[in-house]
């Protein structure tokens, strides 16, 4: 082939590609997503866009809303936000979807302009920033469970309830990025109506490895319970094995990028009573009808796959809330629009969730709701170690 | 068939676009893209506007490398300085865009010039670590402190507005992204057959040769940092009116390696070739992303390999140009025209 023959078929193919699709009937509802699929957040991406996709089939298997069907499109976003935010416009110049998924903070905020102006969409991520949860500066989105402060509530409260005769002290270990720092603020005021002693505050780069003089740091003060914030994995297990190392008795927590079961496997023995939150409960617990339902279809379509991680639950719990305010808008006998969907989220309340969550009020546009869970060694699994834990 | 570019007068010496054919095409370009806001769509506009900030900010860096050969691996942080320093003035003290722009583009000439200062003692990869301080360092600051870059959350700002009339949407602040990088083009085209132009590339080809034949060295390197750093500022002070948000997070030293990418896809020293650079970058990752998108019709699960897959194209593609013409896709551009000045005449 001539090299122009071979460009003109490329720009052919790729105008194809770009062209956009007719415009949906009145019975369809489009989701579209921009999710991670590839990049340093693919570990999640993948699942996320897994769980909204089995969640939004199963609807329309069940047809859980009368007369409407979801159809869902999705792009990958590459954890980038030009890539992102490309990608969003992408999809609302082609398909004109009525609801939006997004792949992070920095995509919420960047396209908040837009999204208030001309898209008028309604909008969940994968982020649980406190900032996107602001009904006032970003009307159209809506967190798909707890903010990252609200976790620390549950954290501080669960502290709180099962102290013993002294004040519990506490320490705060947060990478320095925006996903770390976000919910401290909060937590330093929350730690102190509750009576908690904050004896510390380590910042680390996201990831570091080299954790001697942050454990030292902990020797010296000795806390009861150390709050992980705003890593996956590193530096976590390396200061879990330092602190034990050094006869420190202290309890370690995280919040819920570092609440998958993955980290039970990296720490074998030394995962023993490691804690944490979690807004959603676990592939595997059998007492959540909800989640049979998730295990039973995953069974029917999906039979190789055993376990799902966490943010597939939550990208299926994110279904959860798009169907129900799609069901809410059409009882209501208004037409699905982003800011009919975006008007019924805080209306959504004591809502059962079979058991994928506590019962759910949007507050805010969150769902302030979690329970902690303790890691179990020999089993490899976390187990409930609270009922679901409100945040204040 | 153009065989030969007679010239008649100094105007005509002077010329940036020579050639009777070379200003059809401008002026055909021009009129497409005063025209293409009005006829693409969203998507295309957007990347259209993030590649003429990419090929402002790269033009900078192939100034700085390209033309004088001096390596900067901080090139997203001068970026940030000026995308700071005009989102600062814009919200904090209400500069309007055409003050608060040039004044980014000013604050970060005077951090380049802070940066560039050891280029005079150390060279090569030595000079590339220096200037990669330089990023962290920068990075660090629009971290931490809160009271004046709003930490780790950022600033956002209000739209540009000349007379009430505001730049809010992509159609509008495009004429604005366009206008700056094309003046900003010509300016460097004029800057390279300048005095200055010239000594920046004596000292490229071989500084001790240039500094017995008069050239300053110390000048001519810090000048060569403050205009790249200049163009990075302007490029950094647009992005904050396209993206109204800016946070620390923006400008990572990804982009820079980016912008190192760009001029040498592009051509190390050619100034249309940072645009060819600057289009390669941005549109083939997604030209790849359309066709694996096409390739989902056919494989609907497959998305787990072929997404992953498009990376691994892309990086290859990269590999191969450089083998194949290392001097960049300015000089494919030129093979293909110079085979076209012969057609059909060609042997």
């Amino acid at each position: 082939m001539k090299p122009q023959i071979r460009f003109a078929a490329l720009l052919l193919a790729v105008s194809v590609g770009l062209a956009p699709a007719a415009r949906a009937a009145d019975d369809v509802v489009t989701v579209g997503a921009c999710q991670p699929i590839t990049g340093r957040f693919a570990f999640a991406g993948i699942a996320i866009n897994a769980g909204l996709q089995d969640y939004l089939n199963l609807a329309n298997e069940k047809k859980l809303v009368p007369g409407k069907k979801f159809n869902y499109v999705y792009e990958d976003s590459g954890y980038d936000v030009e890539k992102a935010v490309a990608c969003f416009k992408q999809i609302m110049a082609k398909h004109s979807p009525a609801i939006m998924y997004g792949e992070s903070t920095g995509l919420g905020k960047a396209i908040a302009p837009e999204l208030n102006s001309r898209y008028k969409v309604l909008y969940a991520s994968a982020s649980f920033s406190s900032e996107l949860a602001d009904p006032k500066n970003h009307p159209f989105s809506f967190i798909s469970g707890p903010t990252y402060s609200d976790m620390f509530g549950v954290l501080l409260e669960y502290i709180a309830r099962n102290k013993g005769a002294a004040r519990p002290k506490v320490a705060f270990f947060y990478s320095d990025t925006e996903f770390g720092k976000d919910p401290i603020p909060y937590a330093r005021k929350r730690a102190a109506e509750l009576g908690i002693d904050v004896v510390n505050e380590i910042v680390t780069k996201a990831g570091a490895v080299d954790v001697t003089s942050e454990v030292l740091q902990l020797k010296k003060t000795n806390p009861d319970y150390v709050i992980f914030q705003g890593y996956i994995l590193s530096p976590i297990i390396e200061v879990i094995r330092a602190t034990k190392d050094f006869g420190l008795k202290t309890k370690f927590m995280g919040t819920f990028w570092s609440m998958d079961k993955g980290i039970i496997e990296k720490l074998g023995q030394d995962a023993e009573g490691y804690m944490g939150v979690m807004p959603y409960s676990y592939f595997y617990e059998e007492s959540a009808p909800g989640i049979a339902a998730m295990r039973a279809y995953n069974q029917r379509l999906h039979p190789e796959v055993k376990y799902q991680p966490n943010s597939y639950v939550q990208g299926w719990f994110t279904g959860m809330v798009y169907v129900e305010a799609v069901r809410r808008v059409v009882a209501a006998g208004k037409p699905v629009t982003g800011e009919n969907l975006a008007a019924v989220i805080d209306t959504i309340k004591d809502w059962d969730t079979g058991g994928v969550t506590g019962k759910v009020t949007f507050v805010n546009h969150k769902a302030g709701v979690g329970r902690v869970y303790r890691a179990n060694a020999a089993k490899g699994i976390f187990e409930p170690a609270s009922d679901w834990i409100y945040s204040k | 068939m153009l065989i030969g570019n007679y010239k008649e007068s100094y105007a005509s010496d002077e010329a940036i676009f020579r050639t009777p054919a070379t200003r059809a095409w401008m002026g055909a370009a021009a009129v497409a893209a005063l025209v293409f806001p009005f006829v693409a769509g969203d998507y295309l506009l957007y990347l259209a506007n993030l590649m003429l900030m990419l090929a402002l900010g790269g033009l900078g860096l192939n100034i700085l490398i390209g033309f004088t050969g001096q390596i900067s691996l901080g090139h997203a942080a001068f970026m940030g300085v000026g995308a700071y320093a005009t989102a600062i003035l814009a919200s904090r003290f209400g500069l309007p865009f055409w003050l608060s722009i040039p004044a980014g583009g000013a604050l970060a000439t005077g951090a380049g010039m802070v940066v560039g200062a050891p280029s005079l003692r150390i060279k090569g990869l030595y000079l590339a670590i220096a200037t990669l301080s330089a990023q962290v360092i920068f990075e660090w600051v629009f971290t931490n402190w809160t009271s004046v870059t709003g930490g780790i959350r950022g600033l956002n700002i209000a739209p540009a507005s000349i007379a009430g009339f505001r730049l809010d949407t992509d159609e509008r602040i495009y004429f604005l992204i366009l206008g700056v990088t094309v003046v900003h083009f010509l300016l460097a085209s004029n800057l390279r057959r300048s005095r200055w132009g010239r000594a920046f590339v004596a000292v490229r080809d071989r500084d001790v040769a240039a500094e017995i034949v008069g050239v300053n060295l110390f000048r001519t390197k810090i000048l060569s940092f403050m205009v790249s750093s200049y163009y990075a500022g302007i490029a950094g002070g647009l992005w904050v009116y396209f993206t109204k948000v800016i946070t620390p997070e923006s400008f990572p030293l990804s982009l820079s390696i980016q912008f190192l990418a760009i001029v040498i896809v592009g051509g190390l020293g050619s100034i249309k070739g940072t645009v060819y650079g600057t289009v390669f970058m941005t549109l083939v990752p997604e030209v790849l992303k359309a066709v694996t998108g096409l390739a989902r019709v056919v494989w609907p699960n497959a998305q787990s390999y072929l997404f992953p897959l498009r990376d691994v194209v892309f990086g290859l593609l990269i590999v191969v140009f450089l083998i194949f013409e290392p001097h960049g896709l300015a000089e494919v551009w030129n093979r293909v025209k110079r085979f076209f000045s012969l057609w059909p005449f060609e042997k």
